[in-house]
């Protein structure tokens, strides 16, 4: 049995993450292989549900990274996004999931070696966690 | 409470033109059950009552029929008028809904009622288990004088009060067009419960919530008693995508309860419908508390205080907390 590899899930803002993940691997800066990217125009359009529906559905933990405050493409989509989701990490952790596992990030699209050090510690934050174990009946 | 100001204000507002209908609380068919009344005209004023008996919230009656489409909310405010008794925490449900663009002020002729508190039905049935003769309630100092088919007994008011009762801050209306009753001092706001269960590890947290997550059986009755669950798409009635499955498994009913209490997110009004309605006895409160605590805590909001306010999630704060963000 190899060791625990977290599953992660990542919503990415197209105008500063993803960029910003786009600028790791153009640098070949290197990053632990756990994060499943998901690509969204912008944290504002990250449903909160998505973040509860992840969790749900099988990843070991979530991360939320777009723009940093004030520099949104859409002005304040991040702002709105930073209201909502930490309603839902608020929710979740009350319902029992540690914290550790429901992470935001803001990362521009020139901090290319700042996604791997988020990528790092959140993948080593989960790993010491260890599975999310499902809900079952 | 004086029911007979109650009444003579009823009966003012259907002489009103503009007024249709007025909808308010009647006896019950049996033991502790009262029910909505819909009055048209002043004769069937008379089986209005108000009392502790009244728990359920009469709000939901004027969002039943769906939302009105913006473009049929101006024609519908002109149709005319429903008057509605409310209390302390009605008022902020019709104050949010007002808000939030769900109702339309125009339509609403409002008689508040400062409420002194209801019973918790479920407490007042193991007490007198098997009361089939309809139930009359008067309140004296700190007691209930409840006369049960001409007995009259003396309970104390504390045995029998709802538990959102006890902590409730707005018991006299905030928002209305008539006022009966003197107005009424809440009680200030206490989250011991939910600090409790904060102090709790995450496991034992998790634990506790499956075990009473376990029991629901997935009747809706928490999400259709709520007098803010009115969207006409509801998320969880879904099936493509399929947010929530069907299917009565403790992973689902955890979803569901986490996507109910999420949309209440900086919207509930603690009225405690949900617990009041809920079969299985789900502390569900506690879901909707902890999001009401942590609104008034990091965004200094509450739910249903001003009709004129922003829906929380739908603005901002350059200051907002981000201690959370990497």
């Amino acid at each position: 049995m190899s060791e625990f590899e977290p599953n992660i899930v990542a919503f990415l803002c197209n105008w500063c993450s993803y960029a910003g993940a786009d600028l790791t691997g153009t640098t070949r800066t290197s990053y632990p292989p756990t994060v499943k990217v998901i690509r969204v125009m912008c944290t504002g359009r990250v449903n909160p549900l998505f973040v509860a529906q992840a969790l749900h559905r099988g990843a070991d933990g979530v991360l939320i990274s777009g723009c940093h405050p004030g520099e949104c493409h859409y002005m304040k989509g991040n702002f709105l996004a930073r209201r909502r989701f930490m309603m839902m990490k608020n929710l979740l952790e009350f319902m029992g999931y540690d914290p550790r596992r429901i992470r935001m990030s803001w990362v521009s699209a020139s901090e290319g070696k700042k996604f791997a050090e988020v990528i790092s510690e959140v993948t080593r934050d989960i790993a010491e966690l260890g599975p999310l174990q499902p809900n079952k009946s | 409470m004086d029911m007979e100001k109650l009444r003579d204000e009823a009966k003012r507002a259907l002489g009103r033109k503009e007024i249709e209908s007025l909808i308010g609380y009647q006896a019950g068919s049996y033991g502790f059950r009262v029910s909505a009344a819909f009055i048209s005209s002043k004769e069937e004023v008379d089986r209005l009552i108000f009392s502790p008996l009244c728990a359920l919230s009469l709000v939901n009656y004027l969002t039943i029929e769906g939302r009105p489409s913006p473009a049929a909310g101006d024609k519908k405010a002109k149709a005319g008028k429903t008057a509605i008794v409310v209390r302390g925490c009605d008022s902020r449900a019709i104050n949010q809904l007002i808000a939030e663009g769900g109702l339309s002020r125009d339509r609403l002729y409002i008689i508040g009622v400062a409420c002194s508190g209801v019973i918790d039905l479920k407490k007042a049935e193991a007490r007198f288990p098997g009361t089939l003769e309809r139930v009359e309630i008067a309140e004296e100092n700190e007691n209930y004088l409840i006369s049960i088919g001409g007995r009259t007994r003396i309970v104390a008011r504390d045995e029998l009060l709802a538990d959102t009762c006890r902590t409730c801050q707005y018991p006299t209306p905030l928002i209305f067009d008539k006022l009966v009753g003197d107005k009424r001092k809440g009680s200030p706001a206490c989250y011991d419960d939910i600090k409790a269960l904060e102090a709790k590890t995450p496991e034992e947290r998790r634990e506790f919530w499956r075990g009473q997550l376990s029991r629901c059986i997935r009747c809706y009755a928490c999400r259709n008693a709520c007098p803010l669950c009115y969207c006409d798409g509801c998320v969880l009635d879904k099936l493509q995508p399929q947010w929530v499955k069907r299917s009565v498994d403790t992973a689902e009913n955890i979803m569901y309860h986490l996507t109910r209490a999420f949309h209440l997110a900086g919207r509930c009004i603690g009225c405690g419908e949900c617990e009041r309605v809920c079969p299985v006895s789900i502390p569900l409160m506690k879901l909707n508390r902890k999001m009401e605590q942590d609104v008034k805590e990091n965004f200094n909001f509450e739910a249903g205080k001003d009709p004129a306010a922003q829906p929380l999630l739908n603005t901002f704060k350059v200051e907002d907390p981000d201690d959370f963000v990497l």
